[in-house]
């Protein structure tokens, strides 16, 4: 049997014979190769009661190249690209080892949420954002985890936000004058708050999302 | 002493910068002095006084094949080998950690062996007294350290025999091994480096070639993670076992690696040739202020830059100055153009203004200025004769297109010499394609006439010459550019002009019709000219490499280096 194959099929059913850990890998089709993976987010961090999932590629020379991971869950994370979900993580590049796991690999992803690196960001906006005030990005990130990732509710999320809509803005990670602009045009807050968020509107931005395009999304 | 030896960082070692030049076994190859030969044994016609010497802007170096490279690189590993009293593949890896400075691993050798042998990867690691346990689970790690590696030391070694020491010992007859890669139980043949991180030997084959072919690495380590030890040679080649293509390939790195190592040599950089050039005068950085070092390796036309990255001969430009006109050209030329021919600038605060419609009023954006498009004057002065220019005369408007002319002089400049330099480019490829078409009608002329072969080569000469010296003049273009004005820079461009118009009017008799009746007088006086034209471009050559030596030449630019 090719090698590739017996080893990803046993990495996908020792998986699932370990029952204490959150870790979990599932087919997405009848292909062995292309997986998703999740695990919960660490506790004691802003990511902590989320369920993160991640999509795994299984390259054609595994275990002897990395494998390829991106988040599909939205994570607010420096190392994590915002609009992409890919990852920043030298495991994942060039300190790859052939001993290394699925499982390992996402193990390590679970403790880079633990431990984030903002000097060498992959999203450098977020990267700022933590560098800047790094409990206004913890805000951000439990409010993502909270509406991304399945986090817990709002009785969580009342520690954090002082008042109202003020601060729900600052925690989509939105600008207030943006989000000022379009209420202008006579748009409801809230409804603004979401189509940036879901945009992922940060102005003149690399996605480039022009005001149109935003008016365009908020008239559906 | 300079020496721009490239140090790669690394962390375990801090390299003095004062340090010799490298003594690397220059005798074995330098005395030879190959110069670069006149391509020519085409008959005494073309025979240019004093060829077979050395010229002065020609630079003395030599070709190596990659078994002559390896040679040099055994000479090395033995000497490390004799001094150190290591195993050949051990010496060979401490050298390629070390960049091949033997000076300055012999200096940390003798200071801390094993301190090198570890950061080489061909020692372990001192043990240390009791290591932290590793964390059995992983679901509560807090922030350690900003280290972003696995955390988690993967537990799956090697859980067979520690009996067998040193490197590659298949550990025959071990009992139920599993394969901590390929999971595979069924393999007998295992293989480990001296860290005892066994697996099975596909896996290992696969590793390697993976490394070899897919990543270009030379500098393979044990599949353990975070382990550094280094898979030497014979481990290497008998892990690889019958797969000489990957084998031939990874020497092949080697030998790169070796050679990126080296100031005085530099891989030949056309596609999949093997050869390397040695250059010993054009080794550090400062003497390429003074010369130009082009060179070919044994394949005559492979002809590159030994001091830069332009695989062509950009003679009688310097390097420097090669770079800045290529980058400038790159950034300009397309913009310029448009620039030229759509834009006028506001005459206040000469923002490039384009008109894309309406009427002659003109507002300024920037600075609100208002003029008239066609005489560049003061809108105001146009009274009451709004929408109709007619006053070219009028002193506001004579200043402001006299201010417009002055910064446009600039742009015209660049123009005048991008042009002449794009233009030898052209003429030179459109007449190689007109040879081609040449070419086989002094074939069919070969058969028809009387004339040999030999005699109706001169066409080939002809254009051969015409497009070499084409490239000289190309590059003459990007040096005028940039020289300062002055006696030098004149008599420069006089030599340029006589070489231009004599490359010229060749050009013009190659592309004259060729008949029977008149070719032998056509022979002579393409042959005549060749030899001129060659004369006119050594001259050309000749005097900007003396200028370099002699320090005539100046810029009007900062030069990298200068």
């Amino acid at each position: 049997m090719d090698a590739r194959l017996r080893r990803v099929n046993k990495e996908i059913a020792d998986c699932k014979n370990d029952k204490q850990s959150s870790v979990t890998i599932d087919l997405v089709d009848e292909s062995p190769f292309h997986l998703i993976g999740s695990f919960d987010g660490p506790e004691g961090t802003p990511y902590e009661g989320g369920r993160f999932q991640v999509d795994i590629v299984i390259p054609d020379n595994y275990p002897f190249q990395p494998v390829k991971m991106k988040f599909i869950t939205k994570v607010y994370h420096p190392n994590v690209s915002s609009a992409s979900g890919a990852i920043c993580l030298d495991i994942l590049k060039d300190a790859w080892s052939p001993v290394l796991t699925l499982k390992s690999t996402l193990i390590s992803l679970q403790s880079l949420l633990c431990s984030p690196e903002p000097r060498d960001p992959q999203d450098a906006e977020v990267a700022k954002h933590y560098m800047t005030s790094k409990s206004s990005f913890e805000d951000t990130a439990r409010y993502w985890t909270m509406i991304y990732a399945g986090g817990p509710g709002k009785e969580g999320l009342g520690k954090g936000a002082k008042g109202g809509p003020r601060d729900e803005i600052a925690m989509a990670g939105l600008d207030r004058a943006h989000v000022a602009q379009f209420e202008a045009l006579g748009f409801d807050r809230a409804k603004v708050i979401d189509v940036l968020r879901r945009l992922n509107y940060r102005g003149a931005n690399v996605a480039n999302i022009n005001d149109d395009r935003v008016v365009e999304e908020l008239l559906k | 002493m300079s020496s721009d030896y490239e140090i790669s960082d690394d962390e375990n070692y801090s390299y003095e910068e004062e340090e010799e030049e490298d003594e690397m076994e220059v005798e074995d190859y330098d005395d030879g002095s190959a110069s670069e030969i006149e391509v020519d044994g085409i008959g005494d016609d073309f025979k240019v006084p004093g060829g077979s010497e050395r010229k002065v802007y020609e630079v003395d170096y030599m070709s190596l094949s990659q078994p002559d490279v390896e040679k040099i690189m055994a000479t090395d590993v033995n000497y490390i080998s004799g001094i150190f009293g290591v195993e050949p593949a051990v010496a060979a890896q401490l050298l390629r950690h070390m960049n091949w400075n033997k000076e300055k691993l012999t200096d940390k050798y003798m200071d801390n062996a094993s301190q090198v042998s570890v950061a080489a990867g061909v020692d372990l690691p001192p043990r240390e007294p009791t290591p932290p346990p590793p964390k059995a689970s992983s679901s509560r790690q807090s922030s350690t350290g900003p280290t972003r590696t696995a955390r988690r030391s993967v537990a799956e070694t090697s859980k067979t025999s520690k009996s067998t020491k040193r490197v590659a010992s298949p550990a025959a007859g071990v009992q139920s091994f599993v394969c901590p890669i390929c999971f595979d139980d069924s393999q007998t043949e295992t293989m480990a480096l001296m860290c005892e991180h066994r697996f099975c030997s596909s896996c290992w084959k696969e590793y390697i070639t993976s490394k070899v072919r897919t990543e270009a690495e030379c500098t393979i380590t044990c599949m353990a993670e975070d382990c550094n030890i280094v898979a030497l040679d014979p481990f290497v080649k008998k892990a690889l076992t019958d797969d000489m293509e990957t084998w031939e390939r990874y020497q092949e790195l080697l030998v790169r690696q070796f050679v990126s190592c080296i100031p005085h040599l530099k891989f030949c950089p056309y596609p999949s040739c093997t050869n390397t050039v040695s250059c010993v005068s054009a080794a550090t950085k400062s003497s390429l202020l003074t010369m130009v070092p082009i060179v070919a390796c044994s394949i005559p036309t492979h002809v590159f830059c030994f001091g830069c990255p332009i695989d062509a001969d950009h003679r009688p430009v310097i390097c420097a100055v090669a770079k800045m006109w290529l980058q400038k050209c790159r950034d300009d030329s397309e913009t310029a153009n448009w620039i030229k021919s759509n834009t006028k600038e506001c005459s206040k605060c000469q923002s490039t203004i384009e008109k894309n419609g309406g009427c002659n009023h003109m507002t300024c954006k920037k600075c609100k200025y208002e003029f008239c498009w066609v005489c560049m004057g003061p809108w105001s002065e146009h009274g009451t004769s709004w929408y109709s220019c007619n006053r070219y005369d009028e002193k506001a408007s004579v200043d402001a297109r006299d201010a417009q002319a002055r910064s446009r002089a600039s742009l015209e400049r660049y123009l005048h010499y991008y042009n002449r330099w794009a233009n030898h480019e052209q003429s030179a490829k459109l007449s190689m394609e007109l040879y081609a078409k040449t070419e086989k009608k002094m074939e069919e002329m070969q058969i028809t006439s009387e004339l040999t072969w030999i005699q109706v080569q001169f066409m080939k000469k002809a254009v051969d010459v015409v497009f070499k010296c084409r490239m000289t003049l190309k590059w003459t273009y990007a040096m005028a550019y940039y020289l300062s004005l002055g006696n030098e820079k004149e008599l420069f461009e006089d030599n340029q002009r006589d070489l231009e118009r004599a490359v010229e009017e060749l050009s013009e008799l190659i592309e004259a019709p060729i008949d029977p009746e008149t070719i032998m007088a056509l022979r002579q006086k393409v042959t005549d000219k060749t030899v001129y034209v060659q004369k006119r471009n050594e001259i050309m050559l000749e005097d900007t490499a003396k200028g370099y030596l002699d320090g005539r030449w100046s810029w009007n630019a900062t030069v990298d280096g200068l």
